[in-house]
């Protein structure tokens, strides 16, 4: 009999702890709950790209775990970010998406505060004057925040080890394509998924779905020796891929990329990941950068945010080439962000209802081809910080 | 202007129709050999006008000639247009404006919102009728779930 019992399929795999998950870790709300607290409210959060706000007082509105944040350029330059509320009645202050503002004035009693987060107008403040409230306690709550390669992130966690520290050595990689010449997001795209967080993440991590996308099959899997392909896998749980070649010419309608205007460091068929834990990936493919964050807002239900990245100063040509090769695989009309997507929602089905008990992260290439040792690493980390172990969450075990 | 609203009309709904069927030949018999197609959005976030997809017919053929091979949202998408301005353009064409709408319907039956938007059209008339030398379909929603394989 190859099929199995009901209690086989419960108790899962007969893997290593490290080469399995629980379908829990997708679907118990006490473990979303903690994921907010240890995950999303320690970690270093991607807030935007540096070009989003190119200009004193440019500022983005956007949400860390449902936590509505502005960031924001002051007089001098600096990046700061704010809790998006009003010290006075709570009410969400700034609501546009991105705009430029020397002040933040909440529409609903005229507080207004300023880059630097400081409130300076309380309309009628002498009001407060028996209770001795002044506007120096009134200002907004700061949320730490600091750059790397044009990338903006916040940490909800005051004591947070600094960004630097967070990663290590661990982008120097993408130091030459990233760090050389100054980028420019040209795409940004929010869409909901009904899905975990983490099947997204898996869709970035999961080389092997390369069987899944038609494009991948025709361009990437014959393009280059599995072995070439590397891991570098590092503390924290961020983790690189590289050595991944494709040859868009596979797929029919698309040409080869022989072009000049490649993105420093890169060959025109260079295919790099950089996993940014718990939720970010970067995507570079010669010409074009992909980098998306997956925020959660239920158990079952995730926001997807992706933005595509140029060069700052690209022809007008150049930038059409780069938006073509972005949009040929990512982007909502794109042939596999759909795909990876469907992908997502599938196996947040299965993890909804139940119906699936566990998933096996076991493959093993020693760190070549398609090997699952990247989710190995993601998990490891998810363990460690959530203090429950991905295979077996609730010790399920004890408590039966 | 030679081209007659009716007719214009008429192609403007037969895209939507053929495309709903997924008669991606049919469709691209509406569209001149110059034809080129874009969907946009503009992005209040970034602050910029972005493009999601920009094909010359033979690029939009190709395209649509690999549909099958991907896998896809399941369901089916149904596009509702209204033709509510027809000008006169450069060299005989016309300029289209039309409100649209896309719904999506899951197998079981259950139909939601996917897109709003217009669709701004050239058309040039020829002895076939009125075809398509430009489509821009731009977007009003940018939220669209898992996004789609196929053009607006």
């Amino acid at each position: 009999m190859t099929s199995r019992t009901a209690a086989a399929w419960e108790a899962g795999p007969n893997l290593p702890a490290t080469h399995r998950v629980s379908g829990l870790v997708y679907s118990d709300q006490t473990i979303f709950e903690e994921e907010k607290q240890h995950l999303f409210g320690k970690t270093w959060q991607l807030a935007c790209h540096e070009s989003e706000i190119p200009e004193v007082f440019d500022f983005r509105t956007f949400e860390v775990a449902g936590q509505p944040l502005v960031v924001s350029r002051g007089a001098n330059g600096t990046i700061r970010t704010f809790v998006n509320a009003c010290s006075h009645r709570g009410a969400k202050i700034v609501n546009d998406p991105s705009g430029n503002a020397k002040r933040f004035t909440c529409f609903y009693h005229h507080w207004s505060y300023d880059t630097e987060g400081a409130c300076i107008d309380i309309p009628r403040e002498d009001g407060y004057a028996p209770t001795g409230l002044k506007k120096e306690d009134c200002g907004l709550r700061e949320v730490r925040t600091e750059s790397k390669l044009g990338l903006v992130f916040v940490n909800l966690d005051d004591d947070a080890e600094s960004l630097e520290s967070y990663f290590g050595d661990a982008l120097k990689p993408f130091e030459p394509v990233m760090g050389t010449g100054e980028l420019e997001v040209f795409h940004f795209n929010r869409s909901i998924l009904e899905s975990n967080w983490k099947s997204w993440i898996e869709t970035n991590l999961d080389i092997y779905h390369e069987v899944m996308h038609v494009t991948l099959r025709k361009t990437q899997v014959s393009a280059g020796a599995m072995k070439d392909r590397n891991f570098d896998l590092h503390k924290n749980g961020h983790a690189g891929i590289g050595g991944v070649k494709a040859k868009y010419g596979g797929y029919k309608g698309w040409g080869e990329r022989d072009v000049a205007s490649t993105l420093p460091g890169l060959d025109p068929n260079d295919l790099r990941v950089f996993e940014i834990f718990p939720n970010s990936t970067i995507i570079a493919r010669g010409t074009v950068i992909r980098i998306d964050t997956i925020m959660p807002i239920s158990p079952g239900r995730a926001v997807l945010e992706c933005r595509g990245l140029g060069l700052k100063g690209d022809s007008d040509a150049d930038r059409m080439m780069r938006i073509e090769h972005h949009n040929a695989y990512w982007g909502p009309f794109g042939r596999n962000v759909p795909e990876d997507a469907f992908a997502a929602e599938m196996c947040g089905v299965s993890f909804r209802t139940g119906a699936a008990k566990h998933q096996n992260i076991a493959r093993d290439e020693d760190g070549h081809g398609q090997d699952d040792g990247i989710l190995r690493n993601f998990y490891e980390e998810w363990s460690r910080r959530m203090g429950r172990p991905a295979s077996n969450p609730v010790n399920r075990s004890e408590a039966s | 202007m030679s081209l007659k609203w009716n007719a214009v009309a008429q192609t403007v709904y037969q895209t939507c129709l053929r495309l709903d069927q997924e008669d991606f030949d049919g469709y691209l018999e509406l569209f001149a050999p110059e034809f080129h197609y874009w969907i946009t959005a503009y992005s209040p976030e970034i602050r910029k006008e972005m493009i999601w997809l920009s094909h010359d017919r033979d690029g939009l053929a190709a395209l649509l000639e690999n549909v099958p091979d991907h896998v896809r949202r399941l369901g089916s998408l149904h596009r509702h247009a209204t033709v509510y301005t027809v000008e006169p353009g450069e060299n005989g064409t016309v300029r289209v404006t039309s409100s649209i709408q896309v719904t999506h319907t899951d197998p079981d039956g259950s139909s939601r919102l996917f897109a709003v938007g217009h669709y701004h059209d050239v058309l040039v008339d020829t002895a076939d009728g009125p075809r398509l030398t430009e489509r821009n379909a731009k977007l009003e929603t940018r939220e669209l779930g898992i996004g789609s394989h196929l053009p607006i």
